[in-house]
């Protein structure tokens, strides 16, 4: 109070100014028409002016907020676009069972998508060990698993998920030296092997490319879809450069990461929910139990 | 008290003069001299700013009253004595001594006085002018207007100054 007091007795000259002037600004204001038309329209520039600027201060605080309801938003989409192709692709190779069994089951074909896909925001991201890790927000209390693929809302690789408690979740980045998954020329159907060897965070390897691939320096690099992990498509770089091995039958491949995971913010989780069943066959099948593959009606 | 007396006549002298005498002088539309400041600018320079804002504020109601201005001349007038104390700063500096204090009005030297007014007087007629066209379209006109008017002022204010400081103060 006291400060209060001391702070109006050191302005009181501004204040009085301020408060004769405004008084005679109002009288003179409604002098005539031509003096208040003009006075208004200052002050409501002014005005516009004022809340324009709290307004831009305003949205500004609300940016992360709407940054992930529009990551949430690319997700759902991501999820519709993938029932589309799923559904176009089926109907190419003469196969409308998807389509038939979502009518008859009176499910939308967005139900019937080998991926479901979910947001989360990145709360620690490590890039200068030779086996990183990236932690995100979301677990299993969210919907989060192991084996979850993460990409960016962009469609860019950065990994996939390795351990999950109740409320966070761990991915195994592109940036270890224990990650492994396949890629290809984007529009070639030779495949090789990513992998990373711990030196640049922006550059992978991908070794073991057929020789006969139609590879260029800049050719766009994509996953193949045969790790089970990632659908196919999903962008991993750039072909940075390329020569062939030391027996000249695969081409090495510095591969230039699509992703800058050193600002790595708000991402996209794609669970294949065949994975299991793919998962589970494959190893029947490598221990010699085929039953399985026998159709039961 | 006699100096009381003094400033209450500079009021009316100033207030008189420009009512009866400049306002009905038909020179053109760029001559109106505001010749009444010449009260804010005679107070003592050490006036308190509070006292000096509360008798601008004073001589722009009486202003107003009797020319029908509605609130034109209070706020050119106010403006003028609040921002006076640093008109006086920029143009009179301060004696050299241990108080440091302000100058009497008669001890300024001619250049410093002639700065005071003419800093004063602009000011006061500039705000007085933008505030009745209350616009930037008819800059050049406004502009012109201060500059004819402006230099009348100056030359009236400069004569009833000195008069004032040479017949008054000095006595």
């Amino acid at each position: 109070m006291y400060k209060l007091i001391e702070f109006i007795r050191r302005i009181y000259v501004v204040l009085l100014f301020l408060i004769i002037e405004a008084i005679a600004l109002n009288y003179y204001a409604h002098s005539s028409y031509y003096t208040q038309a003009k006075i208004l329209s200052h002050a409501n520039r002014v005005t516009g002016w004022a809340q324009s600027g709290i307004f831009s201060v305003k949205h500004f605080f609300t940016l992360r907020r709407e940054n992930e309801m529009l990551t949430s938003r690319v997700a759902e989409l991501e999820g519709r676009l993938a029932a589309y192709r799923e559904a176009a692709s089926a109907a190419q190779t003469d196969s409308l069972a998807a389509a038939v069994a979502a009518d008859t089951l009176g499910v939308g074909l967005e139900n019937m998508s080998q991926y479901r896909y979910m947001t989360a925001r990145v709360v620690s991201n490590s890039i200068h060990r030779d086996r990183n890790f990236i932690t995100l927000n979301r677990g299993i209390m969210h919907g989060v698993m192991n084996d979850m693929a993460v990409i960016t809302p962009d469609g860019a690789m950065v990994g996939y998920v390795v351990g999950c408690s109740e409320r966070y979740s761990v991915v195994l980045p592109l940036l270890n030296t224990d990650f492994r998954t396949s890629g290809k020329i984007a529009g070639d159907d030779y495949f090789g092997s990513i992998s990373w060897r711990g030196s640049s965070p922006y550059e992978v390897e991908m070794t073991e490319l057929s020789k006969y691939a139609a590879i260029e320096e800049g050719a766009e690099v994509v996953s193949s879809g045969l790790s089970h992990f990632f659908p196919a498509g999903v962008k991993i770089g750039y072909v940075e450069s390329f020569e062939l091995n030391e027996s000249q039958t695969a081409y090495d491949v510095t591969v230039r990461l699509a992703t800058d995971m050193t600002r790595l913010g708000n991402v996209i989780l794609i669970e294949n929910m065949d994975f299991g069943e793919v998962s589970d066959l494959e190893a029947d099948v490598e221990a010699g139990r085929t039953d399985r593959m026998e159709y039961q009606p | 008290m006699f100096k009381n007396i003094s400033y209450a006549g500079v009021f009316v002298t100033a207030v008189l003069l420009q009512i009866f005498l400049l306002d009905n002088i038909s020179l053109g539309v760029y001559f109106h001299p505001l010749v009444y400041s010449v009260f804010i600018i005679l107070l003592p320079l050490d006036t308190r700013p509070v006292w000096v804002v509360l008798s601008s504020a004073l001589l722009g109601v009486v202003m107003d009253v009797m020319t029908g201005t509605d609130g034109l001349n209070v706020i050119a007038a106010t403006a003028a004595g609040f921002f006076r104390p640093m008109v006086i700063g920029a143009t009179c500096g301060r004696t050299v001594g241990p108080d440091d204090a302000l100058p009497a009005l008669y001890r300024l030297t001619a250049k410093n006085l002639a700065w005071y007014i003419g800093a004063m007087v602009v000011l006061h007629s500039a705000i007085f002018f933008f505030m009745e066209t209350l616009s930037l379209r008819h800059l050049p006109h406004v502009l012109l207007r201060l500059a004819v008017s402006g230099t009348a002022a100056f030359v009236l204010a400069w004569y009833f100054v000195r008069l004032f400081v040479e017949k008054i103060l000095n006595k």
